[in-house]
């Protein structure tokens, strides 16, 4: 692959530059410098993960969302899926984002920031109206059986056994 | 090619699978902490750890108002004095009735065999974090269970209701805002005594909710803790009328109402730890 993931830079620097961003995000911001700061700690992981791929993965952005979920306040969970789904987003489009000059790289990361901010919204929903039961993901086995039966009903009907014999 | 001592295909669950997994493990968090409540141990845990942390962290932007204070202008500070000699003479008249009524009260309470007032203490705290959140109706503060705080207490400000302790820590405690939607706050209309209930509508907003079309509500007037769910004190005022709507479906009007706290600028507040007596929560 490329020579990062050959020369990994000391896991000091990427645990000093996380924990940095993490004291960044505990000061007391407020009013417009709330509405507008930066989501510090999002930002630094995902510079890890598209440099450091080996080394800044799913494990490391679920805990700092579990971090990020306590200072809201919000349930556990929201921002370290969030999180998740913006490091697979990183990798998925890694070699990509790595062609470009940081003015574009930022233009092409834009999509992710909001992907990931979408995916807090979506799973603090879920998470202040929990939906009923979970007597709804019934529906699943009860479908698999009905493809079963009607897969192997017509494969009957058209005089083919029920197992492939070759 | 594939180097020495390297497989050519890699022996590990796909980036696709490994996303569904933390995903399913990020839904099964949200699912035992809303559901259950199972993750308490942990939250309590990071406050512990993190409390020195936003202690220090606080320190530029204090230093930073300091010196903001130190150089305010001599006029201001003048003005300011004139508006405070004029306030404290206002409210130099008004003492002297309030004791006078205070005495007749305690001796009419005695009369009536009845307890008297408890006594109201508050506890003061300041803004420790604030939330950047798409449901942040919240903030944390630097007192917690240490200070005596405990869940469901009435937090106010200079101007009005704050909130109410929703989480309490040992050195902190989260309040959710009345303007947060799942608060709800039992109020009546300062004008005509009419009870209702106030929720958040988020955006630091909040909504009278169930007036029957018929209310007597015009913008303007003020809602106040009414007192009746024996968790808020009554007479605390909560927010004032901005506007009045009659949809066209539905039986109650549409009240939109501003909070007159300053949810979003306070920086110190007062938490009321003795409320009604023995029978706060």
């Amino acid at each position: 692959m490329s020579t990062n993931e050959r020369n990994p830079v000391g896991v000091g620097r990427i645990a000093g530059s996380l924990t940095l961003a993490v004291l960044l995000e505990q000061m007391s911001w407020s009013g417009w410098a709330l509405a507008l700061r930066p989501d510090f700690v999002l930002v630094a992981l995902l510079f890890w993960a598209l440099y450091q791929p080996l080394r800044v993965g799913f494990g490391v952005a679920f805990a700092l969302g579990l971090i990020a979920d306590f200072q809201d306040g919000v349930a556990f969970g929201q921002y370290a899926t969030a999180y998740v789904i913006g490091v697979y987003l990183v990798q998925f489009l890694r070699l990509r984002l790595l062609q470009f000059d940081p003015l574009r790289q930022a233009a092409q990361v834009f999509p992710i920031l909001l992907a990931v901010q979408v995916v807090v919204l979506l799973v603090g929903w879920l998470s202040i109206n929990p939906p009923g039961g979970l007597e709804i993901l019934l529906v699943v086995p009860s479908s698999v059986a009905l493809w079963f039966l009607v897969a192997g009903f017509l494969r009957l009907w058209h005089g083919k056994s029920l197992r492939d014999t070759a | 090619m594939a180097a020495a001592g390297q497989f050519m295909f890699v022996r590990r669950l796909g980036p696709a699978a490994r996303l569904i997994i933390w995903i399913v493990l990020g839904l099964a968090c949200v699912v035992l902490d809303t559901r259950y409540h199972a993750l308490e141990g942990l939250r309590s845990g990071l406050s512990v750890l993190l409390q020195p942390v936003r202690e220090t962290t606080r320190a530029p932007g204090e230093v930073a108002s300091e010196l903001g204070g130190f150089f305010t202008r001599h006029r201001t500070l003048q003005k300011e004095r004139d508006a405070l000699l004029a306030e404290q003479r206002r409210l130099r008249a008004a003492l002297d009735t309030a004791a006078d009524v205070a005495r007749e009260n305690v001796e009419l309470r005695a009369m009536l065999q009845l307890d008297g007032l408890p006594g109201q203490k508050a506890v003061a705290a300041s803004l420790l974090y604030q939330g950047h959140d798409w449901f942040a109706q919240r903030i944390t503060l630097d007192r917690g269970a240490r200070a005596g705080l405990r869940e469901g207490l009435p937090v106010v400000d200079g101007a009005g209701l704050v909130g109410q302790v929703m989480r309490v820590y040992p050195g902190t405690s989260e309040v959710m805002l009345v303007s947060n939607s799942e608060q709800l706050t039992p109020v009546y209309v300062e004008r005509t005594g009419q009870r209702g209930l106030a929720a958040g509508s988020g955006q630091g907003r909040m909504e009278l909710r169930y007036m029957p079309t018929h209310t007597d509500v015009r913008p303007g007037d003020r809602l106040l803790t009414s007192g009746i769910d024996r968790i808020y004190p009554s007479g605390i005022p909560v927010a004032r009328v901005l506007r009045v709507t009659r949809p066209q479906a539905g039986p109650y009007l549409r009240i939109e109402c501003a909070p007159l706290a300053g949810i979003d600028r306070a920086r110190s507040v007062l938490v009321m730890t003795s409320v009604t007596g023995d029978d706060a929560r």
